[in-house]
């Protein structure tokens, strides 16, 4: 119990200094981002919302092979297969239930075709949660939507795979 | 203003109605906006002190985002709960809104300029603060939930336990100033050492200009204070249970109250709508830019001090109250009237 | 008994043993395509190689060796490992990598084995090979780019199926496996090659890109396509059962299952009765279960109450539709829907005495007036057993094809009273004589008595041997027949007995012409022709939604699992017809399943019991003197019940394979 204790309690000097600290950062430049119209640059491996990807002719890549509906530690998808007219295996029902996924990856890891990918995209927020369970035809427009950016971003992590 | 309305060919009881009714609204609608404001103000400063950016995306700088919460506020549903006292939980807003905006009539922002020039200015004051505590005290009971009544058994008790050191105080203003009237509390200020205004320059009352600071922060249940909200433990305290306009009422009187407290600092113990300095040409500024200045600056230190300081324990906030204001106080009200026994009044005769 | 040390441990094998079987044996598993337990050996996938002392310092195929005494067999070795993903490596240079749109893809043995014994990746960089599609039949898709030469399935339908139509043309890279000019498969077993073909070339049509093993859930079920009582495992996702597969019981169906077995199940979601309905105007109109009660009740039936059983009634329906008949005062039940009328005093003259496995080892077989590629087509893979064994086969009946040496005695019932010389010696001479009456002989006046003399005279039951055998081919039949649901003179008898009230227990073979007067009450699963007759429709569940019990034709009592709920507003038999009983004021006296079936099991013991029911000996004695032509009851293999009616898969096989319609899925 030193003097200077006595002093310091009195003076208030711990809040002083505290008070001195913030202000000091008051006037530093903000560390967060203005969003909407800045973005912080994301990696070729974001994990964003998922696409359903096709062939430079067209043909979707899909070929129903249930290996992400398998992985999927959530059960957010669902698949159902058929053969098309032309004998070829295809989904009749790919659903993606985007309030259980859990952006872990592991669909995009498992396909076989590089048919289901999660794209850049994590801008989806919808007003209900119907939107929010996508099925085949909105992922295959996220495809073809995305399909330049996701692209990009599958040969930029090529090397590394 | 009276005389005004007097020479338009009204009698005197019907002026001074009229001149009465305009000039509570020159003075309650100025303050909503500048509640408005202030809360803008206090998210900004908050923010910029954690590197955040605050509201920016509603008007110019994000300068209408108050009145957008108001708007959005003002359209939601009121939900009134069904094992609620219907009655006390909506009067309840009322009572804390009323309360905030009654202190300003005693108010002055200019020589002259005050809306009731009473002798009693500063007991008024006193005694409208603390009917405050009712608006939280019934909100909390009329909610009839837990967290609500917890919350309001914490701000009477440390809205009460703040106003008996608020009260010494003011009491070492009172005896300096020689005067319950604010407005001669205001002028009493001038001239320390012979060129500055304020009664925190004299080293006897800076202390409690200090203290005063702290308890008001108390009073208003503002952080590091706002134990009432507490949220990890009380969800949003007393308010838990509103919605909609009713939420609103609180919110603005609670601000209104934080403002209020800010110019109590600045009338009080820095000169109200004197110029800092006691020099001739500051003098050509009008004196309710130097009360809105000095405002303005209190307010921006209760929000730095948000900004810095963690909250405090209750039993903490109930040592400081008890243990070391109230006893700080006492003394200073026995060193000010003391030493103005010896000084002005003539020694002990 | 050669005593051999398989990695060390000694142990002593059945004498004519392969090394395989050895190292089963001692619990090692040694991976095998081509090799398996109930076809030929023919050792040429390599895959099974292990290190075998004494013997040439090579790996040695374990599926064709001898156990030999004093082996010594090494499973794990250097060597055997290598071994195996050298041939590993060769099975994968022409097996393409399209697992992920294989059908096979999570139940594939060359998928399984090339994980656990593969090397990894391949040394092979040229182009592989690709093979045509081969065109068999409705049921069985190709991919034969796949086919991996294990030539399962040539051997199974040379020797199982009866039908040699498959086989390998060309040499070695160029070897393919093909159906002799594309002719499709026509064996009522050819499912079963999906089965066994270990990799993803032979699938099964219908259930192409369903599902994958993985999602499925399985449920261990009987079959009701015919009496045998196949063992089955429906797999199911969901509300639906997307395929059955055979499990192994060598009592009853061994691996195999009927192409019926296999692909009715798509009948099970189309054409169902999923909600009540009550006939008004003369019309059937949607109803709720409430409705469709008061309408019931409202008739004034007097005790005048019958029940009619269909083919596919386990035997708790049949239960409960008894009890309840019993208690509104009725006793009319009858279950052999097409008018059958046989004497039912002795349960053992109308069962299969032989047993399905006691069959494999008759020596001589008498078949009167039955179609077993048919009536019971497993039953028929026993007799080529049989044959096989040295057996030989006499059979009276219009001739069909039943894919092994008959020989015809003639189309003529009196023949059973004056059997040729030749036939009643042979019969002398056996050791264990058979003989199997089709379940349409017995519609013919005098000819169960005749075949019931024949079992004096052809000395069928001797010590420990029992050959007279009856071939039933519903798969209620003999549940029905404990229980009572077999009236004096038959249905005749019961439509004579003008029942105010009808239950029809999913009864769809019924000439309902014969009931104009009675109120009918259809229990049942699909809008078949019980369902068009009633006036009330009240949905039940069909085998795959109810758990049963079923009596196969020798009398084994099995029990199957529900395997998914019924659709829409459907419920079980049983349950309906206890809350049905309470609306009619005779409540039956069982809250639940299982106290239904202890209730059950008091009336009828056997049928409380799993196994086979123990109906004793005796012969009634019946009038005798059959005459004319015999007819085979079955006129289309693929469309003998409702749920096969239904079934776009059965309907497809019959128009192509018996119909002999072309459709334009041929080869590509």
């Amino acid at each position: 119990m030193s003097l200077g204790y006595y002093v310091k309690s009195f003076t208030l000097w711990e809040f002083v200094k505290a008070h001195a600290l913030t202000l000091k950062y008051f006037f530093k430049p903000k560390a967060t981002i203005n969003y909407p119209y800045e973005k912080n640059p994301i990696s070729p491996r974001f994990r964003g919302e998922h696409a359903l990807r096709r062939y430079p002719n067209g043909e979707e890549r899909c070929i129903a092979c249930k290996l992400c509906e398998a992985i999927c530690p959530a059960q957010a998808i669902t698949i159902e297969a058929q053969p098309r007219d032309d004998g070829s295996r295809r989904t009749t029902r790919y659903d993606i239930d985007m309030t259980k996924c859990i952006y872990c990856g592991f669909c995009q890891e498992a396909c076989p075709v590089d048919a289901i990918v999660e794209g850049p995209n994590f801008e989806f927020s919808t007003e209900t949660r119907e939107e929010l369970i996508y099925d085949k035809a909105k992922l295959l427009e996220n495809g073809d939507k995305w399909e330049r950016a996701i692209a990009a971003n599958l040969a930029a992590d090529a090397p590394y795979r | 203003m009276t005389a005004f309305f007097q020479n338009l060919g009204l009698p005197f009881e019907g002026a001074w109605l009229l001149s009465t009714i305009i000039g509570i609204l020159v003075i309650a609608l100025p303050l909503m906006l500048a509640v408005a404001m202030i809360i803008y103000a206090d998210r900004k400063i908050w923010a910029a002190m954690a590197l955040r950016r605050g509201p920016n995306v509603v008007g110019p700088f994000g300068l209408l985002q108050s009145f957008a919460d108001g708007a959005k506020v003002f359209l939601q549903e009121t939900i009134i709960p069904s094992a609620a006292n219907r009655t006390l939980f909506l009067i309840a807003p009322i009572i804390t809104f009323t309360v905030a905006l009654m202190a300003w009539a005693v108010i002055p922002f200019q020589v002259g300029v005050v809306l009731a020039n009473i002798n009693v200015g500063l007991l008024y004051i006193l005694a409208i603060s603390s009917l405050g505590v009712y608006g939280v005290v019934l909100s909390g009971w009329a909610s009839n939930s837990k967290y609500p009544f917890y919350s309001a058994i914490r701000a009477s008790a440390q809205m009460i336990s703040y106003e008996v050191s608020i009260g010494f105080i003011l009491i070492t203003v009172v005896l300096w100033a020689g005067s319950f009237n604010i407005s001669a509390i205001v002028e009493s200020q001038k001239g320390y050492y012979g060129f500055l205004n304020g009664n925190g320059f004299n080293p006897l009352l800076f202390p409690m200009a200090i203290m005063f600071l702290i308890s008001a922060m108390a009073e208003t249940a503002r952080a590091p204070f706002d134990l009432t909200e507490a949220e990890s433990e009380l969800v949003a305290g007393y308010q838990t249970e509103y919605s909609s306009m009713a939420f609103a009422l609180f919110w603005l009187g609670e601000y209104a109250n934080v403002i209020l407290m800010c110019a109590l600092n600045a009338i009080l113990f820095w000169g109200g709508y004197l110029p800092p300095i006691d020099w001739a040409p500051l003098y050509y500024v009008p004196g309710i830019i130097w009360l809105f200045a000095k405002i303005f600056f209190f307010f921006f230190v209760f929000s730095w001090v948000k900004a810095t300081v963690p909250r405090y324990r209750y039993d903490q906030l109930m040592r400081l109250g008890w243990k070391i204001f109230l006893p700080t106080s006492l003394l200073f009200v026995f060193l000010v009237s003391g030493f103005l026994m010896f000084t002005r009044y003539g020694g002990a005769q | 008994m050669p005593k051999v040390k398989v990695d060390g441990v000694e142990l002593e094998v059945p004498a004519g043993a392969t090394v395989l079987q050895a190292c089963e044996l001692a619990g090692k598993e040694i991976p095998r395509f081509c090799y398996h337990e109930r076809l030929s050996i023919a050792g040429n996938c390599r895959m099974c190689l292990v290190e075998v002392k004494p013997g040439p310092p090579k790996p040695q195929a374990s599926c064709a060796l001898p156990a030999a005494e004093n082996q010594e067999i090494f499973t794990q070795t250097e060597m055997v490992k290598k071994a195996r993903e050298g041939v590993m490596e060769f099975l994968l240079i022409n097996h393409p990598l399209d697992c992920p749109i294989c059908d096979q893809g999570g139940e594939c043995d060359l998928q399984d084995q090339s994980v656990a014994y593969g090397k990894g990746s391949s040394r092979f960089d040229e182009n592989k090979r690709a093979v045509t599609e081969k065109y068999m039949g409705p049921i069985v898709k190709t991919v034969m780019t796949r086919c991996i030469q294990c030539t399962r399935c040539v051997r199974f339908a040379e020797e199982v199926a009866g039908v040699p139509e498959i086989g390998a043309i060309y040499r070695g890279e160029n070897m393919q496996i093909t159906t002799y000019l594309e002719h499709a498969a026509k064996s009522e077993l050819s499912g079963n090659v999906v089965d066994l073909c270990p990799v993803g070339a032979l699938t099964s049509k219908p259930y192409a890109f369903e599902a994958r093993p993985w999602e499925l859930k399985k449920t261990h079920a009987i079959d009701v396509m015919d009496a045998v009582g196949t063992n089955i495992r429906l797999d199911s996702r969901g509300r639906q059962v997307l395929r059955a597969v055979p499990r192994i019981n060598d009592d009853v169906n061994e691996e195999w299952a009927s192409d019926k077995t296999r692909h009715n199940v798509d009948g099970l979601v189309r054409k169902r009765l999923d909600k009540p309905y009550v006939r008004k105007d003369g019309k059937l109109v949607p109803a709720t279960w409430n409705e469709a009660f008061a309408t019931i009740a409202a008739v004034k039936h007097g005790g005048s109450v019958a029940a009619l059983a269909g083919d596919l009634l386990d035997c708790e329906t049949m239960f409960a539709g008894k009890v309840l008949v019993e208690r509104l005062g009725g006793s009319l039940l009858e279950g052999r829907q097409t008018g059958l009328a046989y004497d039912v005093s002795s349960l053992s003259a109308v069962n299969f005495n032989t047993t399905l496995n006691g069959l494999e080892t008759a020596d001589v077989i008498l078949l009167v007036g039955t179609n077993l590629r048919w009536e019971a087509p497993l039953v028929n893979t026993r007799i080529r057993k049989a044959i096989k064994k040295g057996a030989k086969v006499f059979a009276l009946g219009p001739q069909v094809d039943l894919t092994y040496k008959v020989e015809w005695l003639g189309n003529d019932a009196s023949l059973l009273g004056r059997l040729p010389e030749a036939v009643v010696e042979a019969f002398g001479k056996a050791a264990r004589p058979a003989m199997i009456v089709g379940g349409g002989v017995l519609a013919k006046d005098g000819a169960h008595g005749d075949t019931l003399a024949l079992v004096e005279t052809l000395g069928l039951v001797k010590e420990g041997w029992n050959g007279y055998n009856v071939l039933h081919f519903a798969a209620a039949r003999m549940g029905g027949l404990m229980l009572g649901y077999a009236a004096q003179g038959g249905i005749k008898a019961v439509a004579a007995a003008k029942p105010k009230l009808l239950f029809s227990l999913g009864a769809d073979e019924v000439d309902y012409s014969a009931f104009q007067d009675s109120f009918k009450v259809y229990v049942g699963h699909h809008g078949d022709k019980g369902a068009h007759a009633a006036d009330v429709i009240l949905p039940g569940a069909s085998y795959a939604e109810k758990a049963g019990t079923y009596v196969n034709l020798e009398g084994r009592v099995q029990r199957g699992e529900k395997a998914v709920f019924a659709p829409g507003d459907a419920r079980e038999d049983w349950s309906i017809l206890r809350a049905l009983s309470e609306v009619l004021g005779a409540t039956l006296p069982f809250d639940s399943f299982e106290q239904l079936r202890a209730e059950m099991a008091r009336a009828v013991p056997a049928l409380g019991v799993e196994g086979l029911a123990d109906y004793g000996w005796s012969v009634p004695s019946l009038p005798t003197g059959a005459s004319g032509e015999f007819g085979f009851p079955i006129k289309d293999f693929y469309l003998t019940n409702a749920i096969c009616r239904a079934s776009p898969t059965m309907q497809q096989c019959s128009a192509e394979l018996i119909h002999g319609e072309t459709y334009a899925e041929a080869a590509e």
